[in-house]
C-alpha cells in the first residue's frame, strides 16, 4: 500500500499524483516507469515516473484519465492509499553528452520527459523542449521545464489552422537552425510518436520514441507488450520503453494497443454506471 | 528409483526407527497383508465434467475421513518404502499414512510438515505418478499404488482450513543473520520456511503484488483454490517469515543494496518468467498470447471475474493451445471455462510423450478438450485489423530420440494445412527470468540463461548466493523447486555457521 501525498488536476483530463514509495524514489532513473495497481480489483498499468525525491521518499506521476484504471486513480485524494506501486521498471533513457537534443512531449509525456531533460542537462547537453498540446489550456508544468531547458517551444494544435505551421515545419526548421542537433526523444500519445518518426525519417535524425503498449506484469514475464523494431520482437517493458522510431512496426503497434478495445469500453460503461449509482 | 540412503544422511535409520515403534507394529498386525491387498484404490470424488467446465471451482473434491482411512489401510507399511525414495523432499510417507490409519491426523500433518512446508499444494500439483506412487510396492503386486497425493491433500485440508494448526508460533531469533529470498514461489517459500524454523530472520522479496509466484499467477483455481494457497502462505508467515510484495530485486534494489542492508545470504528463486515464443510469422497478431500472459490475466489479475475485476480476459470461440505440458493443459481448460466453443491442444509429439501430469490429461479429456498430436503451427494468419483468424499447421512424424531421450518430431514436407482459430496460446515452455540473474556480476549462467549451481548444495558461482527452482531448471515442477529449496536451506545454514 502506498499513501498518496498529493492529487491534482493539471489540465482537462490530465492528473498529477505524488505517492510515497521510498525504495523506488531511491533507485529511479530518467525514462523509467512504475506499475500501478489502483485498488484490490484493479489492473496493473504502467505510468512514467515524472519526478522523485529521495529525501521525502516520494515519486510523482502524470497521466491522462481515459479508462477505468486511470479514472480510479484520478478520483483518489491526498491521504488515500494505492493498492500497490512497483518499480522502477524499464531501461533508463540513454545518458551521455550528445551535444544538442530535441525533446518532444505531448500529453503525459511532457511530465514523463522532465527527468530526462534534467539528466541530459547534467550530462552537459543543450536541450530544446517542444511541448505539444491541443491548446494553451492543456499545457502544464511549462515553468518547471522552462527552468531546466535552453529553449522551450510550444505547439498548440488549435493554432495550426491559423498559423499554417505544423509539427513538421517546426522540427525541420529546428533541424536547419541547429545542424548540431544529435537526436530527438519523443514521449506522448502513439500518434505523436509515429508522426515525429515519420517527419525525421528522411532526415536521418536519430529519433527515440517511448512506446507505451499494453502491459500486465511489467517485468518481462508475460510478453503482452511485444513490439517489432527493425524486424525483431522486443518486450517494451524490459528492452524499452525507448526504441528507434524509424524501426518500429507502427501498424502492429497501433493494432496491439487496441487489443482489448471492446472489453475496455464495456468495463468503462460498467464503472460509470456504478459511479452514478453511488452518486444517487 | 532413487536410493533412500543417498537422499539424506541418516534418513534410512530414521525411517526404520519410526517403523519399529510399538504403535506401528500393532497397527500392522491389525489387518493382514492379504486383506489390505483386497481394498481397491479409493477414487477421488470430482465435480462432474459438464458442471465444472462452467466454473473455476476445484475439480477434485477431496476424500472424506472414512475414505482416507480406507486408502491408508492399503499401505502395507513395507520395510523399504520406495515412495520416500521417489519424493524430492523425502517426506516420511509411511509414517504419515499410518497416522491417518490410526486417526492421528494432527501427528500426520506434523510429520509431513517436517519436510514439506506446502502439503496442501503438493497433494494437488505434484506428479505423484512419476514420484512416490511410481515407487509404491503395491505396483509390484500388480495393484494400483497407494494414493499418496490424495492422502497428503486430505491431511492438509482437514486440519489447516479448520483450526489453528494453520499457523505455528514463530521461532525467529532477532539476533540471527538476515537472509534474503528472491521470489515467493515454491522454491523461495520452502527455503524461507526451513530457515525461519532454524531461527534465521528471513525476508522474501516478491516482484508482483500477490505472493506465491507460479502458484498464484500460473496454476488455475480449478486445480489450486486460492484460499488453500493463502492458508499455506499464512502458515509460512506465522513462522516469522516476512514477505515484501511489489519489490523487484534488480530494479527496486540490487543484491548489493540488500547486502548493505545486512542480508548475509541470498536465495534466487526468480522462476521461469521468460515466455518462449515460436518465432513464426504472425505471432504478434491480436489473439496470440503467451501462456504466461493468458494465465496471469485470468489467475493473478482475476480476469475470470471481469468486469467486476478490471483486467479483461482474452476471449475466443476457437481456442488453440500449443504445447503438451501442465501449462498447456491449464491454458486449454481455462479457455474452455471462459466460453470457448472448441478448445484444442496441438502438440508436436504423441500422447505418450506429453509431459503433463496424468490426472490433468484425464481431466482435460473428460471435459471435451480436443487433442491433436504431431502438429505444429508454422504461421498465424490475421485479418485486415491484425486479429488472429487462423493458423497454418504442419504434420510431423516421430524420428530418432533427441537429447531429452524423447523421439524427435520430424516435419512432413508438403503437409501444411489451415485451421480456423481466433485465440492461440503459446505454451511451449519458459526460460529463467533474466531480470535479476543477468545483472549479478560473476554469477555463472548456463546455456538456457539458467543459474548454474552445485546440485547438492544449490550454491552458485558466488559465495553466499544460492539458487533453485525454475531459475535453475527452466520450466520444471513445484516439488522439484521445493526440493531445491530444502537443499539450499541446509547449505545456507552450514554456510552461515562456518562464518
Amino acid at each position: 500500500m502506498n499513501r498518496i501525498r498529493l492529487s491534482a488536476r493539471l489540465a482537462p483530463n490530465t492528473f498529477w499524483v505524488e505517492v510515497e514509495a521510498h525504495e523506488i524514489a531511491a533507485s529511479a532513473r530518467p525514462g523509467q516507469f512504475v506499475m500501478v495497481i489502483p485498488d484490490k480489483k484493479g489492473e496493473r498499468i504502467p505510468l512514467n515516473i515524472a519526478h522523485w525525491d529521495k529525501n521525502k521518499g516520494t515519486i510523482e506521476m502524470v497521466f491522462m484519465s481515459l479508462g477505468v484504471s486511470t479514472r480510479k486513480l484520478a478520483a483518489f485524494k491526498a491521504g488515500d492509499f494505492l493498492e500497490g506501486v512497483a518499480g522502477p521498471l524499464g531501461r533508463p533513457a540513454e545518458m551521455a553528452n550528445f551535444g544538442q537534443v530535441l525533446l518532444i512531449g505531448g500529453c503525459y509525456g511532457v511530465a514523463g520527459l522532465y527527468p530526462v531533460v534534467r539528466g541530459l542537462k547534467e550530462n552537459g547537453n543543450q536541450v530544446i523542449f517542444l511541448a505539444e498540446a491541443r491548446s494553451r489550456t492543456y499545457l502544464y508544468w511549462d515553468d518547471r521545464i522552462r527552468k531546466v531547458t535552453d529553449k522551450f517551444i510550444t505547439m498548440f494544435r488549435a493554432d495550426c489552422f491559423s498559423s499554417g505551421k505544423d509539427l513538421s515545419d517546426i522540427i525541420l526548421g529546428l533541424r536547419q537552425e541547429s545542424p548540431q542537433l544529435a537526436r530527438v526523444i519523443v514521449m506522448g500519445c502513439s500518434y505523436l510518436l509515429f508522426t515525429v518518426s515519420e517527419i525525421t525519417r528522411s532526415t536521418g535524425l536519430k529519433t527515440l520514441v517511448n512506446l507505451n503498449p499494453i502491459m500486465v506484469d511489467g517485468t518481462g514475464m508475460c510478453g503482452a507488450c511485444r513490439v517489432t523494431v527493425h524486424g525483431k520482437t522486443h518486450f517494451a517493458c524490459v528492452d524499452g520503453p525507448e526504441f528507434d522510431g524509424h524501426g518500429v512496426d507502427w501498424k502492429e503497434y497501433f493494432s496491439r494497443r487496441k487489443a482489448f478495445f471492446n472489453q475496455e469500453e464495456l468495463a468503462l460503461a460498467n464503472f460509470e454506471s456504478k459511479a452514478s449509482d453511488l452518486k444517487e | 528409483m532413487g536410493k533412500i540412503e543417498l537422499l539424506e544422511p541418516g534418513l534410512a535409520e530414521r525411517l526404520s526407527r519410526e517403523r519399529e515403534k510399538s504403535w506401528r507394529r500393532k497397527l500392522r498386525r491389525e489387518i493382514s497383508v492379504q486383506q489390505r491387498l483386497l481394498i481397491p484404490r479409493q477414487r477421488m470424488p470430482e465435480q462432474p465434467p459438464a458442471q465444472r467446465i462452467r466454473n473455476f471451482l476445484e475439480v477434485n473434491l477431496g476424500y472424506s475421513l472414512e475414505t482416507a482411512k480406507k486408502e491408508a489401510q492399503r499401505c502395507l507399511d513395507c520395510g523399504y518404502p520406495g515412495c520416500v525414495a521417489g519424493c524430492p523432499v523425502a517426506i516420511d510417507i509411511p509414517t504419515f499414512i499410518k497416522y491417518i490409519e490410526a486417526s492421528e491426523l494432527e501427528r500426520a500433518l506434523e510429520k509431513i510438515r517436517e519436510t514439506n512446508g506446502l502439503p496442501a499444494i503438493c497433494g494437488r500439483v505434484c506428479p505423484q505418478e512419476i514420484q512416490c506412487e511410481k515407487n509404491c510396492n503395491l505396483v509390484k503386486a500388480r495393484k494400483e499404488p497407494v494414493a499418496v497425493g490424495h492422502l497428503e491433500r486430505f491431511v492438509a485440508d482437514y486440519l489447516c482450513l479448520r483450526s489453528e494448526l494453520g499457523t505455528q508460533p514463530g521461532c525467529v531469533d532477532s539476533g540471527r543473520e538476515k537472509i534474503a529470498v528472491i521470489g515467493s514461489g515454491p522454491a523461495g517459500l520452502t527455503v524461507a520456511a526451513d530457515l525461519a524454523r532454524l531461527g534465521y530472520r528471513v525476508t522474501v522479496f516478491e516482484a508482483l503484488h500477490i505472493s506465491g509466484g507460479v502458484l498464484a499467477y500460473g496454476i488455475p483455481e480449478f486445480r489450486l483454490p486460492r484460499e488453500i494457497l493463502s492458508s499455506e502462505i499464512n502458515f509460512i508467515k506465522s513462522l516469522g517469515v516476512e514477505i515484501k510484495t511489489n519489490f523487484i530485486v534488480g530494479k527496486t534494489a540490487s543484491l548489493s543494496d540488500l547486502r548493505e542492508l545486512g542480508y548475509s545470504a541470498f536465495f534466487l528463486g526468480t522462476g521461469a518468467g521468460l515466455p518462449g515464443f515460436m518465432n513464426i510469422p504472425g505471432e504478434n497478431l491480436l489473439g496470440v498470447y503467451s501462456a504466461n500472459e493468458y494465465l496471469t490475466r485470468v489467475n493473478l489479475m482475476k480476469a475470470l471475474r471481469y468486469p467486476d475485476f478490471d483486467t479483461p480476459a482474452p476471449s475466443g470461440h476457437k481456442a488453440a493451445v500449443i504445447g503438451g505440458g501442465n501449462v498447456a493443459m491449464d491454458s486449454v481448460r481455462t479457455a474452455l471455462r471462459l466460453g470457448a466453443r472448441e478448445a484444442v491442444i496441438y502438440y508436436r509429439r504423441s500422447k505418450a510423450e506429453m509431459p503433463a501430469r496424468k490426472e490433468e490429461i484425464k481431466h482435460a479429456e473428460e471435459e471435451g478438450i480436443i487433442f491433436n498430436f504431431l502438429r505444429v503451427p508454422v504461421r498465424f494468419l490475421g485479418d485486415e485489423h491484425g486479429r488472429l483468424k487462423g493458423m497454418v499447421l504442419q504434420r510431423l512424424t516421430l524420428g530418432e530420440p533427441d537429447a531429452s531421450g524423447r523421439p524427435r518430431p520430424v516435419p512432413v514436407p508438403g503437409s501444411e494445412f489451415e485451421v480456423e482459430v481466433d485465440l492461440a496460446v503459446v505454451a511451449i515452455g519458459q526460460n529463467p527470468n533474466p531480470l535479476l540473474i543477468t545483472k549479478v556480476d560473476g554469477l555463472n549462467l548456463g546455456r538456457w540463461g539458467n543459474v548454474e549451481v552445485n546440485p547438492d548444495t544449490m550454491s552458485s558461482s558466488l559465495p553466499g548466493i544460492y539458487a533453485g527452482g525454475d531459475a535453475v531448471r527452466g520450466g520444471a515442477t513445484v516439488i522439484l523447486a521445493m526440493g531445491d529449496g530444502r537443499r539450499a536451506g541446509r547449505a545456507i545454514d552450514k554456510f552461515l555457521k562456518k562464518c
